[in-house]
């Protein structure tokens, strides 16, 4: 207490007093000096710097820049822009908008031409400094009239928009994407500070992933500007910066060919280099076309495309989820092998059926193969073959080797929204359907059927682990990213992310079986046979739901499409030193190796003929460079 | 001296909310305060009229929002003995410093600064409170230390190093603006306790000599800034654009002003940054010199004010709480609109209860509370 009321006594703000005063002093001075200015500026210059705002000489003017281009691995642009004309109205001078569009409207019928604005411009207040966006994309003819009669249209001005041109369409809009306008939501998120209204944003695959360095920098221009509200001069300009070029490793003639070769009915197509992971196409199956959103789309369409029952928004390489079917058994037949369950001269018994308490299962092959060992097996496919096989390794074990190979998990592939798939365990269906697994189950899954589900990717980078020795790469679609300048800004490493745990000798032993699937007669994928090269592959057709067991109505059933099967093919080559993969799926057209593996030998044509076709003029070059050089 | 029972006596007076208290509550201080706040909404009303709406909530309503949250910070501060706050003021003060760090380290980026810092929900900017503490550690390391005034350097070596910290974490973000004021603040607190001349030369001179090596740590839109304020037409698109638009707004509004919501260069939006540092513009062109007197009148009344508080308070950190508090008010009014008419550099600094801005104002009010607390209890501390 006394300390306290030592410090009451100590304080004098007489001491003070002085310093207040010269700081009253000071204060007043300093905003009598605001003050001041601000009577020289309202009061001495203040009508000459009313004129400058009224006639509001100077306008700062956003320049959209350009997004980058995105090519493919051979330089051919994928995607480009081209310019856009908006007409917009700046509601300052001209009170009346409806009278404005009235005389656009008049101007445009003498030519015949009507107004096509979707939506309607005056659906709300026309806010007083606000412009308002009367039509956009307009063609030429409507152009040349707005721009010739700029005089009777007062406050009536096009703005360039540049929009995205996709030049591979349909082909390629899964993997590339879309841009449309940013949403409200988009806004809200962004934390980046690089959106703005109205700014085009990346809503889907490549678009959307790399949006930040592809959308570029708006320019700045200042622009003079008189009463009508027509450009005077530019006083200043700051231009804007283009976005940043992706490089793909998508081969667009690949990306074609199996685009075609599916010739529109609802599936996927993925090829993918082995030795690195590099995804050379990724086709999906029906599609859409991106450039319907460069505009905005219309509500319609945009209905039309998200209610459409076959999805072609959906990326089916990525986000389709489908029973492996057979292709399945060569994960069975390393894991049996290197398990040491079964030795390739292990032979079973088929006779078309194999029995399981009081369940009967099916070969494909109703009068069955009789008694056959694994290569014979996986060449003709036989489904009691793998039962065995399946039974004897129980469906832990069988998992744990399909995650090895990178089944039932996202590949981590560099494009958005991928699935993982399924690939059941006893525990999993514990919790998840709070079931006990059923020891008929096992033998479902041995051959890729009931809870098992993979996405085309997965398959692809399965068979690509298996195809160079067992590394599972990392697929990955971007090769590089190149700033505005040329120079480049990022280049995407092929990333080992696992490797197989089986031995090189049992991985070999499958790989023939896979070779003989195509290779010899009686061979499920025959069809495939090549001269030049070997292909390996497997076929598979995954049932979409359990069928009848009698025959009859298994046909009647058959006859709905959307139960039939689905065809698969997985395949590569050559068979020494493999340099792709091609993972097929067609949904709900039947056998494998009569529909999906033509799609697939389209593809492997198609590669080995570029291959011939890029070698001979460099070893034309080489040879008469070496002949030059000799006297 | 350090025994408990002086400890207990402490408390008592700390705690105990005396009834005499609301007798002597300095209802003209809150009422400018109001005043200002009121005239904020409606200026900042203007600036988000003729913005297309986007569904979220208009700026004038998420700033009452602020302001009522404000007036809460106002009543916590003067129902607390500010005794209170003098003696925790260095817990006060680590925490900001904490929450500084804290920005830095997890804070919100936004336009190329990292300034803000989110908690539950809100989004707070921990270098707008850090003022406050600044203003309570001084006044409690002066405090601790007034026997030696006038001060030597070697005296201020200490407190020099007490806002360097913040000083250093602040300008890293960067917020050029907000590291001068305290780097003001510090300056003006420790003259009004004294200093000796011979300190006073040589803190300037040194000064001088720094310059140019501040010139190298300073970003390059700083000294982009600078050079423009020294000759505004170097850059006409970046930094003079602002200058140049805020001249013509303010000069355009002539006597009367334009009338409210009729000032083309904010509705046109040639008028950059209006909510926040360029405010004063938009209430010149619509309100005219008028409105610029009045609102200059009003600022000139709310420090003569503060600086009355401060020379009658009982004790001296009453008196150094409010001294510094209504220092940095008039710090900040003198550097935005000095800035907004073109006399001083473009220096991030917001208009008191006028910019928006939560933080900001949350800050003003919760500091506008501390004088009312000096205010009212002037009268009853005598013992």
């Amino acid at each position: 207490m006394a300390r306290l009321q030592n410090r009451l006594d100590e304080h004098d703000p007489g001491a003070f007093r002085q310093r207040f005063k010269i700081l009253f002093a000071i204060v007043a001075a300093v905003l009598f000096l605001l003050v001041l200015r601000l009577w020289y500026l309202q009061i001495i210059q203040g009508y000459e710097l009313r004129l400058k705002s009224e006639n509001n000489s100077v306008r700062l003017r956003k320049i959209k820049p350009l997004r980058g281009l995105i090519l493919d691995a051979r330089g051919t642009v994928l995607v480009d822009n081209q310019p856009s004309y908006d007409i917009l109205f700046l509601p300052n001078r001209v009170k009346n908008v409806q009278e404005v569009i009235d005389r656009l409207e008049g101007l445009y019928a003498k030519k015949d031409l009507l107004l096509s604005a979707d939506p309607f411009p005056l659906n709300g207040k026309p806010l007083p400094f606000v412009p308002v966006k009367l039509e956009k994309n307009v063609s030429w003819e409507k152009l040349a009239i707005v721009e010739t009669a700029s005089l009777e249209l007062p406050g009536v001005y096009v703005d360039v928009v540049p929009v995205r041109q996709y030049l591979a369409g349909e082909r390629m809009a899964h993997v590339i994407g879309y841009v449309g306008e940013v949403s409200k939501e988009e806004l809200d998120k962004d934390t980046t500070g690089l959106y703005g209204l109205g700014d085009p944003i990346g809503k889907y695959g490549i678009e959307k992933l790399l949006d930040p360095l592809v959308k570029g920098k708006y320019g700045a221009e200042q622009v003079e500007v008189n009463a009508f509200g027509k450009e005077v001069r530019v006083v200043g300009k700051i231009e804007p910066t283009s976005g940043y070029s992706v490089i793909l490793t998508i081969d667009a003639h690949l990306q074609k060919v199996a685009w075609d070769a599916l010739a529109g009915r609802p599936g996927s197509v993925v090829v993918m280099d082995p030795r690195d992971g590099a995804v050379l196409a990724m086709v999906s199956s029906p599609s859409f076309d991106p450039n319907l959103f460069n505009r905005g789309i219309s509500h319609g369409k945009w209905e039309a495309l998200s209610n459409h029952p076959l999805h072609p928004m959906e990326n089916r390489a990525i986000s389709g989820q489908y029973p492996p079917g057979s292709t399945y058994k060569m994960v069975v037949a390393a894991a049996a092998l290197q398990e040491g369950i079964i030795t390739p001269e292990t032979a079973f018994y088929c006779g078309g059926t194999f029995e399981l308490g009081n369940r009967t299962y099916r070969c494909w092959q109703k009068n069955g193969h009789g008694k056959i060992s694994l290569h014979r097996a996986l060449v003709s496919s036989c489904d009691v073959y793998f039962y065995n096989v399946g039974k004897l390794l129980g469906v832990d074990r069988l998992a744990w080797y399909a995650k090895s190979f990178g089944l039932g998990s996202g590949t981590g592939i560099d494009l958005p929204r991928e699935k993982a798939g399924l690939i059941p365990t006893k525990a999993w269906k514990q919790s998840r359907l709070g079931e006990p697994w059923q020891a008929g189950e096992t033998i479902s899954i041995s051959i890729g059927q009931g809870f098992n589900l993979v996405t085309p990717l997965q398959l692809a980078a399965a068979y690509g682990g298996l195809a160079n020795g067992g590394t599972l790469w990392r697929p990955h679609i971007i090769r590089r990213i190149e700033a505005p300048d040329g120079s480049t800004y990022r280049v995407f490493s092929p990333e080992a992310h696992g490797k197989i745990p089986v031995s090189r000798e049992n991985l070999d032993i499958v790989g023939h079986g896979l070779w003989g699937v195509v290779n010899e007669k009686g061979g499920t994928g025959y069809a495939l046979k090549r001269k030049e090269e070997d292909v390996c592959g497997k076929t598979g057709t995954a049932q979409v739901v359990g069928l009848p067991d009698n025959d009859k109505a298994r046909r009647e059933k058959k006859i709905s499409a959307q139960f039939q099967d689905h065809a698969l093919f997985v395949c590569y080559a050559p068979y020494k030193n493999p340099e792709i993969v091609v993972a097929v799926i067609v949904e709900n057209a039947g056998h494998g190796g009569s529909v999906a593996a033509p799609v697939a030998r389209k593809v492997v044509d198609a590669y080995f003929a570029q291959k011939k076709e890029q070698n001979r003029p460099q070893v034309a070059a080489f040879q008469s460079a070496e002949s030059s050089g000799r006297p | 001296m350090k025994g408990g029972k002086l400890a207990d006596r402490e408390e008592e007076i700390v705690l105990k909310f005396d009834r005499r208290l609301l007798f002597h509550f300095d209802w003209t201080l809150l009422g400018m305060v109001l005043g200002l706040c009121l005239i904020g909404l409606v200026n900042i009303y203007s600036t988000g009229f003729s913005t297309a709406e986007t569904g979220a909530d208009p700026l004038y309503l998420k700033q009452a929002r602020w302001i009522l949250l404000g007036l809460i910070g106002m009543t916590v501060a003067f129902s607390v003995d500010y005794r209170f706050v003098h003696r925790y003021a260095y817990w006060i003060y680590g925490i900001a410093v904490l929450a500084l760090v804290a920005v830095l380290v997890l804070g919100y980026e936004s336009r190329g600064s990292q300034r803000w810092l989110s908690l539950w929900g809100f989004r707070l900017q921990p270098s707008e409170f850090m003022k406050l503490a600044v203003i309570v550690t001084l006044t409690k390391y002066f405090d601790d230390h007034r026997v030696s005034a006038p001060f030597g350097l070697r005296d201020l070596r200490a407190p020099f190093l007490l806002i360097l910290v913040p000083f250093l974490l602040i300008l890293k973000q960067p917020d050029l603006g907000t590291a001068l004021i305290i780097a003001i603040l510090f300056a003006s607190m420790a003259i009004c306790v004294g200093v000796r001349w011979s300190a006073l030369l040589a803190a300037a001179a040194s000064g001088l000599l720094l310059i140019p090596f501040m010139w190298y740590f300073l970003k390059d839109y700083q000294r982009e800034r600078i050079m423009t304020f020294l000759s505004p037409e170097r850059d006409p698109l970046g930094s003079g654009y602002h200058i140049i638009q805020s001249i013509i707004a303010v000069g355009s509004g002539g006597f009367w002003g334009k009338g409210f919501l009729k000032g083309s260069q904010t509705q046109l939006k040639f008028l950059p940054e209006q909510q926040t540092d360029f405010v004063f513009s938009v209430f010149a062109e619509e309100w005219g010199f008028l409105g610029g007197l009045v609102l200059i009148v009003l600022f000139l009344s709310l420090i003569l004010w503060g600086l009355k508080i401060a020379l009658h308070s009982r004790d001296f950190p009453g008196m150094m709480i409010t001294y510094g508090f209504i220092l940095l008010i008039f710090w900040e009014v003198f550097i935005n609109i000095g800035m907004v008419l073109g006399i001083l550099p473009v220096v991030g600094i917001p208009l008191p209860f006028l910019s928006y801005g939560g933080s900001s104002i949350v800050m003003l009010m919760t500091g506008v509370g501390l004088m009312m607390n000096v205010s009212m209890r002037r009268f009853i501390l005598q013992s």
